[in-house]
This record gives C-alpha cells, sequence and structure tokens, in this order.
C-alpha cells in the first residue's frame, strides 16, 4: 500500500531516474537519424559534458580506443564497395580509400559513440530505481523487472564468457598457434557455457520467483516512490525541445557535412 | 622448506607477491613460497582469505600487481594461458564454466582435436578417462544436463586427459558424495605418484586431512601457518 509515510523520494539536486532516461532516449534516439558528421560530433560532445556533469566516469569512453581498427576497416569497406568521392588511396582501378567511406567511418563511429555513451548516465542509478521509474511511467511490472534483471545480469554475463575463454586457452590451446578456420570453430565453443548458463540460471530465478509469490496478486504496492520535482521536469522538457530542434535540422538543413 | 629441500626444483614459485582487483580490493599481501612436483598441497582458510584468487595467480590467470609468480622457472606475466595450459591444469570452482562441447566424450576430447591428435588416439584416450570418472554410461549425453558431482568429473577428466604436469583443483569435492571422494583422492593420490604437483584449494577438513602432505593456511591474504602432514598424520 502506498502512503505518505512510506513514501521516499531520491536525494535533493539529484536527478529522477526518469530523467536520466529520457536524457539517454533523446540523444541515443536522434544519434540513428541524424546523418550529417558535424551534428553527430555535437550530439556525442553534448552526451560527454552531460555524463561528466552528472558525476559518471567517462570511461566507456576510453574503450573506444580497442576498437579503432573496426573503424579503420569499415572505412575501408565502403570505400570498396560504395567508392564515393575522391580516392586517396588506390591500387589501381580498385578504391581502397575514398573521401566518402572515410567520411562514413567517421559517422559510423560517431553514431554509435553517441549511442553509447550516454548510456553510461544510468550505471550508478540502482536497478530498484529504474523499475520504480518505469512502473511508474506505467510500464507494466514485469516487463521493468525483466529490464532490471538484464541489466544486473550482463555483467556476470560478460564475466562467465572471460572464464570460459581463459577455461579454453587452459586446456593447452594457443589461439595465435591455429589456423583461422579453428580459432573461429572455437570461438562458437564460447556460446555453449553461456547460453546454458543462462537458461539454468533463468530457471532457478523464475523458481525463486514463484516461492516469493511473484505475480500471486494484481496489483503491487511499492515501499519506493518517486517523485518528479521541478529540475526533471525542466530537464524532461529540454530533452524533447532537444530531440526537435536537432531532427529539424537534420531534415531541413541542407549545408555541407 | 618443510620435508622438501631445496634439493628438489620447485615447479611453481611464488616471490613475495601482491594482488589487487582493479575494484581496488587488495586480496593477497606479500606472499612467498614454493610448490613441488609429486606434493599435494592444500590451501584452506575462511571465505574471503583469497584462496581462489590465489589458486588463479599460481595459475597465471591473474597476473600479481607486484612480485612474481614463476612457473616452471618461467615468469607468468611474459607465459600465454595456452603455454601454461600445456603443463598445469585448473579446475574452476564452477565446472559449468569449463564446459564447452555439445557431449561428454567430445568435451573430453575437445582439447586433442585442436591438437591434431588422431582419431583412433582420441577414441582410446577418451575412452580411458570416461572408464576412470565413470562417465562411460553418460557419453554422448549433453553436459549441461548431467548434475554438479557429474560435471566436476567431466571437468576433472577434460583437464587429465591433457596430461598436466601439475594440477591446480579449485574445491574440487564440491557436489561429491563420499564414494565419489574417495574414488577422487584414490586418482589424485595415484597422479602424484606419477610425478604431477597437486595444489587444492579446499574446506573440506576430511578430504584434506585425507590426502594432503602439505597444508598451506591462509587469511586475509596472508599465510598464516604452512604445516607438513606426515602419512602418520593421516592414520595411514
Amino acid at each position: 500500500m502506498q502512503t505518505s509515510s512510506s513514501t521516499q523520494t531520491i536525494e535533493e539536486n539529484e536527478l529522477d531516474p526518469r530523467s536520466k532516461l529520457c536524457i539517454v532516449f533523446a540523444l541515443s534516439s536522434v544519434a540513428v537519424f541524424v546523418q550529417k558528421i558535424w551534428l553527430l560530433a555535437l550530439i556525442l560532445m553534448l552526451g560527454m559534458v552531460l555524463t561528466y556533469l552528472l558525476g559518471e566516469n567517462l570511461h566507456l569512453f576510453k574503450r573506444f580506443g580497442r576498437i579503432i581498427w573496426l573503424f579503420v576497416g569499415i572505412a575501408v569497406i565502403q570505400s570498396i564497395f560504395t567508392p564515393e568521392g575522391i580516392p586517396l588511396i588506390a591500387i589501381g582501378k580498385i578504391r581502397l580509400l575514398t573521401v566518402g567511406g572515410l567520411e562514413k567511418g567517421v559517422c559510423f563511429l560517431l553514431r554509435i559513440m553517441a549511442i553509447i555513451v550516454p548510456a553510461s548516465i544510468m550505471i550508478s542509478t540502482g536497478t530498484r530505481e529504474i523499475i520504480q521509474g518505469l512502473v511508474q511511467w506505467k510500464v507494466p511490472y514485469e516487463i521493468a523487472f525483466m529490464v532490471s534483471l538484464a541489466i544486473r545480469f550482463l555483467p556476470l554475463l560478460s564475466e562467465e564468457i572471460k572464464d570460459t575463454f581463459i577455461a579454453i586457452q587452459l586446456r593447452g590451446i594457443e589461439l595465435d598457434k591455429i589456423p583461422l578456420g579453428k580459432r573461429l570453430r572455437m570461438y562458437s565453443y564460447l556460446f555453449m557455457p553461456v547460453l546454458s548458463g543462462v537458461i539454468l540460471k533463468a530457471r532457478e530465478l523464475s523458481t525463486a520467483m514463484e516461492t516469493r509469490a511473484f505475480r500471486a496478486f494484481p496489483r503491487r504496492t511499492s515501499y519506493r516512490v518517486l517523485k518528479l520535482q521541478n529540475q526533471d521536469y525542466l530537464v524532461m522538457g529540454m530533452s524533447l525541445c532537444f530531440v526537435i530542434v536537432v531532427l529539424t535540422i537534420n531534415f531541413y538543413y541542407k549545408g555541407g557535412f | 622448506m618443510l620435508g622438501y629441500s631445496d634439493k628438489q626444483q620447485a615447479f611453481i614459485e611464488v616471490n613475495k607477491i601482491a594482488y589487487t582487483y582493479p575494484q581496488g580490493t587488495q586480496v593477497i599481501l606479500d606472499m612467498t613460497t614454493k610448490f613441488y612436483p609429486q606434493q599435494f598441497t592444500a590451501i584452506v582458510g575462511s571465505n574471503g582469505s583469497g584462496k581462489t584468487t590465489l589458486g588463479k595467480l599460481l595459475a597465471g590467470i591473474f597476473k600479481p600487481t607486484s612480485g612474481q609468480v614463476l612457473i616452471a622457472g618461467k615468469l607468468s606475466t611474459r607465459l600465454k594461458l595456452g603455454e601454461i595450459g600445456q603443463k598445469v591444469g585448473y579446475l574452476f570452482q564452477e565446472p559449468e564454466r569449463q564446459i564447452f562441447a555439445p557431449s561428454v566424450r567430445e568435451e573430453i576430447g575437445f582439447v586433442l582435436n585442436f591438437r591434431g591428435v588422431s582419431e583412433r588416439e582420441i577414441a582410446e584416450k577418451v575412452a580411458k578417462m570416461l572408464n576412470l570418472f565413470h562417465l562411460a554410461e553418460l557419453k554422448d549425453e549433453y553436459p549441461f544436463r548431467l548434475s554438479r558431482g557429474e560435471k566436476q568429473r567431466l571437468a576433472l577428466a577434460a583437464i587429465l586427459v591433457n596430461e598436466p604436469i601439475f594440477l591446480i583443483l579449485d574445491e574440487p569435492t564440491t557436489g561429491l558424495d563420499l564414494h565419489r571422494r574417495e574414488e577422487l583422492s584414490q586418482i589424485l593420490q595415484e597422479l602424484k605418484l606419477q610425478g604431477l604437483g597437486l595444489v587444492v584449494i579446499s574446506h573440506d577438513e576430511d578430504f584434506v586431512n585425507a590426502n594432503a602432505d602439505r597444508v598451506l593456511e591462509i587469511s586475509g591474504g596472508e599465510i598464516i601457518a604452512d604445516q607438513q602432514l606426515h602419512p602418520n598424520d593421516r592414520g595411514e
């Protein structure tokens, strides 16, 4: 039962998880539609500034250094298959790198970063608060609970994949010394324990939930209730304005880049 | 060195190692010890004392934050896991994480397949392991349908088929009944007689007392006792 005495609000000056979700949705969704490089760069910068201002670590951003070769590869593939613009590197008639390919490579990298970086805004928000925020947005509890489970189990999954990878190598397999074909076949083995682990955990979790009377009653009450403050309305309003402005610029501004 | 003089070459040497997890928790503080072939060392201690972390440092899975771990005379930091795995077998606390193949038989032959061993030799070695670990009836079974104890035996069989010269086992008796525990004891003692060195991380006091030559007790990331057990201590 919800009573005023049991109502708790999150700490003052801290944004409601729903406001944070609005920022993430706004930044990530416009990054999907925007085609202009400068606009994507602007969205990414805004995402980074907001992530920093909201007290989150930008470690996710640092990880992109590791996939820089993926970006180079995509630029090359784009150049070969959609050879637009001035060729920068070419072997005979084959264009290995063109201005168009490079633009598309940069665009891809910026888009991925602009989608992922804002997501780190949610890292320090407790899963319980995220569920509560979604439930108060009238998202069915079952779906909100599934979202929270996904968030909770992602780090465990990555740990399991790492352990399995270590276990394979500890059987005396030197990955750099086996042929590519066998190496690819070996990677397929990684998913077996992870998939079975997920199924086993899901089965155990569902039993545990049943024993704790999950969905036994049609309506759930909550001890913790979130309350939107003025700053939250402001953030949500600004997020909406941001989406409208960016999409308008993207579709109606005919300037270059 | 507790009955194992320096005349005998240590297989794993640990010199003043410390280990801190990336999150900042320091688990191992200034540890120095040696592990020998043909020696059954049990590592005991309460939960969170650093037993599993030490085991992973010995197997080269973790690299020490400071100090050195030498495996067969080589620095663990300079060895790839694949190279270590050719000499050291490591049993994880959760056997599911080291089972990859879609059948018990394939799981045991997994590594031999990748090493280009002939089909006939693989079949022979797999059959030997299936019999040794009483898994013959389950040879075509999907490994993830096995019980915890069966998975534990399968993981061990898959490690031993690789013929390691040193074994590190993290809680190998979990999920095994008394009978299977005794069988495991026999197998480990046989392996020791064949010259293998063993490090067993365990909470199972009876198993440790029945098998260990040496008991290393750790607490708060430090060795607080290093005790040599003689056959008489084990009632032999």
